[in-house]
């Protein structure tokens, strides 16, 4: 069964590594795809509240926005190289996190989950009304897409020539978001599975036994909101590059929930359900957008849809579809070793 | 001017009011935020517009649309939330933005996505008429009938709370869930009672608000049940008195906000005031503080 | 005597109650102390005070760590456990939902200093970190008795055994001051035997005792010193002996008038 599952992996990703070149790709079908992508990169970010540490956070989608507007104003008025971008899009994002959750992170749950809403309600009242800054609701247009400029390299191998290669369409950001998301995915996995990720899951599970295991309960929190945010606001900054065109539209609450209810679906702290759960409703979604205008209905009523998904998993299913909680702790090498010793012991 | 702003704030306010009381209400006896507070509210407005388009006659269709969003508000939480009564509060949490989400498009299939006018002709004429006019400030028709529902509700909500039998076992609830029930109080039929109230209160609000703007839409109460969950934590969650106090002092300062600060962050005003309130102080105006434990 | 922990003067008060007041007691080192009372004593607020759950209305709680001491009155309960104090709760409170292994593992928490940083480049010195966290966990899994179970998860294991696996996860947290509230609640005559002589294992690896329990017979047997409280009130203080012949005490447990009768 285990080898089966991970045969079907493989097959999985090689069809993923190979599908953009084979002569029947299809530039609709790697659109959703790379889309696709960003949820899980979103999906996996978010997880780790209400995954590991039981935090509702319900305005994931408004630092998704301060990544992809970092992003886009440093393109457009600097121009700076996305590289460079990433990774003050991440600093922005997990900064404006620990701005918020110092203050509010001591206070139970709930309240954590309707000041995210209430921030990232006001990060959309920004975008659409400093027009100076952003544009307002007319959005910013143009943003160059990715380039990757290696000339330094030619020129360290004495070749006088100019090594850039810019991102033209869907194939290379294709890559790139497949990159981005192994990244973050092993990050999420190796995080799991050591000090910190205990001292999460120990919070969701019970926050004053956590305590009383030595775990500061704030401080673990806030690194929490702030890995979660930064991955967010990296996810954005892929956006902003990526559909060179932002507008406050594009984070407005529907993202936040759509997001969430991927991580619900796929079971709160399962990263490998995460993953899943993107594709499922992304791939719903894409459907539904076409289905329900023929039903003569609009096309956002497929947020229906999502309502009710979360309503009924949290109903019968409450660990997602795929139940297999803290699965990279079971597969570590030196859990494997110490299931050998253990049986070795009882044999023994 | 500023008496008019005053005058239409206090009236907005006091709709806010009537939503808080609501999620106040709730989270009193089973400390949830019901998200879907905020859809019962456009609910109000939708079936009032449904009953009179049957041929009802105003004051019935009222009567019959609190009726009903106190029965939607019973199911929502006999099918919904009673199962996870016992589950991590997470788990109610998430199934509460569910159904929210849920009821809203629901009402977008029913009436469609456009806004609609509330039917006027069921109204008298004269409610769009100034009742009062003093200098510059004028009180509308319309405005002094939501003055005199809002207090009529408060006033009964009140007396429902400290002087009935239910009421009292409300309150029990609210200070503790177990001693409640060993001391012989129903706690689920509380609970439905608690749900029942506070969506009729709710359903008014919005069957007011969509007459007084003459408009309602399926995503009406999104923003609204914010605003009103903000007036209630501004009063400090669980306090009846403070949510109809954190209500009328939100609405003017919302409405003071846009027209003397800047209008485009007029929603903005209940977002950071609840911000602020939460990081400040939590427990509110009137209310306890809700902190961690451990 | 030798105190580890002595308790001065402390008081709680919950809005209008008085759940301690001015209660004040000396823990001595490397024995078993016994805190008892009839229900709504105030025992577990006195651990909760103690284990820095609760930040006492009133009092000093010093806590003698062998470096020295310190009043840790209104420590979180993070500095407490850092310190040396270890607890386990009335109504068990494990991580339900994760492996017997992993409950014990948290609780190296404290002594451990892996970062989000060394987690993700898995650096040479984490690697070596999580081996020690595992073995130690392993160590205090076997000295409870539940090395076979660590990989199952930890709501599978019979309800004596959440107790020990409690046990378990405080002792990881190297502790010097061991406090147990109601340790034999729930269990019957086999697996409290099996408490005693855990217990009695606990104190010769050098950590200091106290037990809140009900069950009087366990209590006479193993505490060399019992504190009793009433209503928030330390009414006696001794040894099991002075304590049972106490009017006070027997009046607290069986009413007014009982002593004489």
């Amino acid at each position: 069964m285990r080898g089966a599952a991970n045969s079907l992996k493989y097959l999985l990703l090689a069809a993923a590594l190979a599908y953009p070149l084979m002569p029947f790709r299809d530039v609709y079908v790697l659109h959703v795809l790379v889309l696709i992508m960003v949820y899980m990169v979103l999906a996996m970010g978010l997880n780790i509240l209400p995954g590991f540490c039981g935090l509702l956070d319900l305005g994931f989608v408004g630092f998704y926005g301060i990544g992809a507007y970092t992003a886009g104003l440093l393109t457009v008025h600097y121009n700076m190289s996305f590289w460079l971008i990433v990774p003050l899009a991440v600093i922005n994002g997990a900064l404006f996190g620990v701005l918020l959750g110092a203050p509010t992170l001591r206070l139970v749950g709930d309240y954590f989950a309707i000041v995210t809403f209430g921030f990232s309600e006001l990060v959309v009242l920004f975008l659409t009304n400093e027009i100076w800054l952003t544009r307002g609701p007319l959005g910013i247009p143009g943003i160059a897409p990715i380039a990757l400029d290696v000339t330094w390299l030619a020129t360290l191998l004495g070749i006088d020539e100019r090594w850039r290669y810019v991102f033209r369409g869907e194939m290379p950001y294709y890559y790139l978001a497949m990159v981005m998301v192994a990244l973050v995915y092993v990050v999420m996995r190796r995080v799991e599975d050591s000090r910190l990720g205990r001292a999460w899951l120990a919070i969701r599970e019970d926050p004053m036994a956590a305590a009383s295991c030595g775990v500061n309960l704030f401080a673990y929190k806030v690194i929490a909101f702030a890995v979660s945010t930064g991955i967010g606001a990296m996810a954005g900054a892929f956006l902003a590059r990526w559909s060179q065109f932002l507008s406050p539209d594009m984070f407005k609450f529907w993202e936040s929930f759509l997001v969430l209810c991927m991580v619900v679906l796929g079971g709160l702290g399962n990263i490998n359900g995460a993953l899943i759960g993107s594709v499922i409703l992304i791939a719903l979604g894409e459907v539904l957008r076409v289905v329900l205008p023929k039903l003569g209905l609009p096309a956002e009523t497929r947020f229906l849809a999502y309502g009710l998904i979360m309503v009924l998993i949290m109903r019968f299913r409450p660990n997602g579809i795929f139940t297999q909680v803290a699965e990279s702790t079971m597969q570590s090498r030196l859990i494997k070793d110490l299931r050998a010793r253990l049986d070795a012991r009882r044999t023994a | 001017m500023l008496e008019q702003q005053l005058v239409n704030g206090f009236t907005l306010g006091l709709i806010y009011a009537l939503i808080a009381v609501g999620y106040t209400m709730v989270y009193g006896v089973i400390e949830l935020i019901n998200f879907a507070h905020g859809e019962i509210y456009m609910l109000g407005a939708f079936l009032t517009l449904s009953f009179i388009s049957m041929g009802l006659p105003l004051p019935l269709a009222v009567v019959l649309a609190m009726l009903a969003a106190a029965a939607i508000g019973v199911l929502l939480d006999i099918v919904a939330y009673r199962p996870l009564r016992e589950a991590p509060r997470l788990a109610a949490l998430i199934t509460a933005i569910g159904m929210s989400i849920f009821l809203q498009n629901l009402a977008m299939i029913i009436w469609g996505s456009r806004p609609l006018p509330f039917p006027r002709q069921a109204l008298p004429a004269f409610f769009s008429e100034p009742a009062l006019t003093f200098s510059d400030v004028t009180i509308s028709w319309m405005q002094m009938l939501i003055y005199a529902v809002a207090v009529v509700l408060m006033v009964g909500l009140n007396l429902v709370i400290t002087k009935t039998r239910v009421g009292t076992a409300m309150r029990a609830l609210a200070q503790n869930q177990t001693a409640a029930a060993l001391m012989g109080i129903n706690v689920n039929r509380v609970i439905t009672f608690t749900f029942a109230l506070g969506s009729a209160m709710g359903a008014m609000a919005g069957i007011m608000v969509s007459m007084y703007y003459n408009t309602m839409y399926p995503t009406m109460g999104y923003l609204a049940g914010v605003k009103a969950f903000a007036a209630a934590v501004l009063g400090g969650i669980g306090s009846v008195p403070g949510a109809m106090l954190g209500g009328v002092v939100l609405g003017i300062a919302e409405t003071l906000g846009a027209g003397y600060l800047s209008s485009p962050y007029r929603d903005g005003v209940a977002y950071a005031v609840m911000i602020l309130v939460i990081i400040f102080r939590p427990s509110g105006l009137l209310g306890r503080a809700v902190t961690e434990k451990a | 005597m030798d105190a580890i922990l002595s308790v001065d003067g402390v008081s709680k008060r919950f809005g209008g109650l008085m759940a301690l007041s001015d209660v004040s007691f000396a823990v001595e080192r490397g024995v078993i102390t016994g805190l008892i009372g009839p229900n709504g004593a105030g025992k577990t607020t006195m651990f909760n005070c103690v284990a820095g759950i609760y930040t006492p209305t009133d009092g000093r709680i010093v806590f003698a760590d062998g470096a020295g001491e310190r009043n840790v009155a209104g420590s979180k309960p993070e500095r407490m456990t850092t310190l040396g104090v270890a607890r386990t709760f009335q109504n068990i409170r494990l991580f339900a939902t994760l492996t017997v292994l992993d409950n014990v593992r948290i609780a190296r928490h404290c002594r451990t200093s892996a970062n989000f940083f060394g987690a993700v480049l898995r650096t040479k010195s984490q690697r070596a970190e999580e081996q020690r966290i595992i073995d130690a966990a392993m160590d205090n899994l076997d000295f409870v008795g539940l090395g076979e179970t660590a990989l199952s998860p930890a709501s599978s294991l019979s309800y004596g055994d959440q107790r020990r696996l409690e046990i378990a996860r405080a002792l990881a947290t190297d502790p010097k001051l061991l406090l147990l509230d109601e340790p034999a609640a729930g269990m019957n005559p086999r697996e409290t035997e099996g408490l005693v002589d855990l217990i009695h294992a606990i104190l010769s690896r050098g950590v200091t005792v106290v037990l809140i329990e009900h069950d009087m017979k366990l209590v006479m047997r193993i505490c060399k010193r019992l504190v009793v409280l009433d209503h928030g009130v330390k009414i006696a203080d001794g040894s099991p002996q002075e304590v049972r012949s106490n009017p006070d005490v027997i009046e607290a447990y069986l009413g007014k008038g009982a002593a004489h009768a």
